[in-house]
């Protein structure tokens, strides 16, 4: 019996792994910090960059206490240096009630909304409101689930859930999407469980007493409860975070029939945030509500332009405003939306209100433990030699070019049937893709054959990088 | 002028909300409907038969905490079964009480509360109605532990009255369970100052309403 549960668990995790895809930074589960924020050399994904590292948990720190508003934080170093990893380190050891936006520099240009709105919603989606809000909940004990086909077969189920309390009994109708859950969640007769009825979702709260011995439904992890008193339906006090844009949206809305004809909230009046602000500000003082500030990661932020530059240092100046990061690769370029040049691509004002983290290249070693992680994060077995090929091939390209040889090579070892990958497998990969230094030394030779050639393309190089 | 104080004292602080909100009114299939919009944004809509006066639907809608809009709630009358079917097979309802379930009704004559529970097929003997004990409620139980029931009558309560026992009755009858609630004085003086007011306002007839164009 414990071993078949046993082997039903191994499956249901693999499960759940699976809806997960693989994504640059999924590999970063925290800063990999000990408790007196010094950086473990390899831990929760991140290597190296240790003085980094340790600068962004103080950082984390002063965010986790709450209390600095409109600080701002820079993290500046060349492409492929686990400058956005860093950030989501940080968005991963936060708690989970702080928000964490993240963008890049050039979602805010929309044809629909202004440059300063985008910013000021990307501003107030970082800061959480944890409120009290009432909700009405259905609690009970499953007394009977019966979901049914329709008889020909095709269609949508019928599904009825009749729950009960020690004083009553009421049978409902559920929906499709209820059924669904149910399920799903493996409701069945004996459970007590909630529904929230705004956002119908299931809980389940563990097995009734009346149950205890129905020996073999149970595990070592069932929950027995108390069959619940009284009415079914209930109010109860919720508490939750929402975020400020959030509570802009709902009271932005068009109300009534004219509803119909206004689609998108769009661009949100600033004297709905003004009421917003002076609300959140009562609660606050009433003690209803507690103000989270989060942190909103801009990431490319030289894309942004001056006029924006200039509208992020009057939003730091607000006593609502979240921590700000952001990441750059660029170094003493022209900052957009104008002639001059500055570090960064930021302007001199704006600067002199950072924090600047710089990430330093990686040494040989700390690649070599960044491919090791990717490949167990990718599923990927590798031979010592096979691994050590790839370091060399990411020092002498790019980090970036090496992590994605990992799983076009292991594609290629399976097709041989082997079980790991190979030098020869790493070899192959390397000839059928190349990178991009070998891509521009092709160019240059060939360059003539090429449509729209431009000779002179030792200058064109530098362009490019600018804009 | 303190002529005028005088009558304002005199009035119940619900009659006052009531009269000092924005009303609009409206005859329509021999009723006549009243929306309210009070002072905090919650809005209100009774309707009274044009024949007896009698209060046939009273529903609210309240602002939620954050500022959104929340659906009707029913304080009398009786809810539309088709809506909650539809609201099913569209899917902006994941959950309803299956039509075969008892159904709570508050429905007053003039002179009392009453709520009438249908699909209730139990004898009378099994049922047990009781003021509750703070007497802000009436609790109904049943002895074979199927029908459980909170009534509140928030009327009472917004002219802040506790609720007698002696002024409680209910009889059993076609599969269903009757329950009355005489209402007190105030209440019923409350109803006849109000019904005057609403028959002064000046109310559309059906087919003409205006539909201003913003």
């Amino acid at each position: 019996m414990a071993a078949a549960s046993t082997v039903n668990k191994v499956q249901e995790v693999r499960e759940v792994t699976r809806l997960e895809r693989i994504g640059a930074h999924s590999h970063v589960r925290g800063l990999g910090l000990n408790d007196d924020l010094e950086p473990r050399q390899v831990s929760q994904g991140m290597v190296g960059q240790l003085a980094a590292r340790r600068a962004a948990g103080v950082i984390l720190e002063m965010i986790k206490e709450g209390k600095i508003a409109g600080r701002a934080l820079l993290i500046a170093g060349q492409p492929g240096t686990g400058k956005t990893a860093i950030a989501m380190g940080m968005s991963q050891a936060m708690s989970r009630d702080a928000p964490f936006q993240a963008m890049a520099g050039s979602e805010i240009f929309s044809l629909e909304m202004s440059k300063t709105e985008a910013l000021t919603q990307a501003f107030r989606k970082a800061i959480g409101v944890r409120i009290k809000e009432e909700t009405e909940m259905i609690e009970g004990e499953v007394v009977e689930v019966s979901v049914e086909r329709p008889a020909t077969g095709t269609g949508a189920k019928i599904g009825k859930l009749t729950l009960k309390t020690t004083d009553m009994e009421t049978i409902f109708d559920l929906g499709q999407k209820m059924i669904e859950q149910i399920t799903k969640e493996k409701i069945q007769a004996g459970d007590i469980i909630t529904i929230d009825k705004a956002t119908g979702k299931i809980s389940k709260l563990g097995r009734s007493f009346t149950r205890a011995r129905d020996y073999d439904a149970t595990d070592s992890q069932t929950r027995f409860v108390q069959c619940p008193e009284g009415e079914l339906q209930k109010r109860k006090e919720v508490v939750h975070t929402v975020t400020i844009h959030e509570i802009d949206v709902i009271n932005s809305r068009t109300q009534g029939f004219l509803a119909l004809f206004s689609g998108d909230t769009g661009e949100i009046k600033s004297e709905v945030r003004e009421q917003i602000n002076s609300k959140v500000a009562e609660w606050r003082e009433e003690g209803k509500a507690e103000i989270i500030p989060g942190v909103l990661f801009i990431d490319e932020v030289h894309m942004l332009d001056i006029e924006c530059f200039s509208f992020l240092n009057r939003l730091l100046e607000s006593d609502m405003a979240p921590v700000l990061i952001m990441a750059t690769n660029r170094g003493i370029t022209r900052i957009r939306g104008t002639n001059y040049q500055s570090p960064h691509g930021i302007p001199i004002d704006l600067l002199d209100r950072l924090l600047i983290i710089a990430t330093t290249p990686y040494s040989e070693k700390e690649t070599k433990q960044i491919l090791q992680i990717r490949c167990e994060e990718e599923d990927v077995e590798m031979e010592d030699q096979a691994l050590a090929v790839l370091t060399r091939i990411g020092m002498e390209t790019s980090l970036r070019y090496a992590i994605q040889l990992i799983t076009a090579s292991n594609l290629v070892s399976r097709k041989r049937k082997g079980t790991e990958v190979s030098v020869e497998d790493i070899k192959k990969v390397y000839s059928l893709f190349i990178d991009e230094s070998r891509s521009t030394t092709f160019l240059k030779e060939y360059q003539e054959e090429f449509m729209f050639n431009e000779v002179k393309a030792a200058s064109g190089d530098a362009v490019a990088m600018e804009t | 002028m303190p002529t005028f104080n005088i009558t304002m004292s005199e009035l119940s602080p619900w009659v006052e909300t009531l009269k000092s909100a924005r009303k609009t009114a409206l005859i329509q299939d021999g009723r006549r409907k009243i929306h309210f919009t009070l002072s905090d944004g919650t809005e209100l809509c009774e309707e009274y038969e044009i024949k007896t006066n009698d209060l046939v639907v009273r529903k609210w809608r309240r602002k939620s905490t954050l500022g959104g809009v929340k659906a009707w709630e029913l304080e009398v009358g009786e809810s539309d079964v088709a809506s909650g079917m539809s609201a099913l097979s569209l899917g902006t309802q994941q959950l309803i009480e299956s039509n075969s379930n008892p159904v709570c009704i508050r429905r007053d004559t003039r002179r009392a509360f009453q709520w009438r529970i249908r699909n209730l097929p139990y004898p009378l003997t099994a049922y047990q109605v009781t003021v509750d004990d703070d007497k802000h409620g009436i609790t109904i139980r049943t002895s074979n532990k199927k029908y459980f029931k909170k009534l509140t009558i928030p009327d009472m309560e917004r002219s802040r009255l506790v609720l007698d026992s002696n002024s409680l009755t209910f009889a059993h009858a076609n599969n269903t369970l009757i329950v009355q609630f005489k209402k007190p004085k105030a209440i019923v003086d409350d109803q006849e100052v109000l019904l005057e007011e609403f028959k002064k306002m000046k109310s559309t007839k059906d087919g003409d309403v205006e539909c201003n164009q913003s």
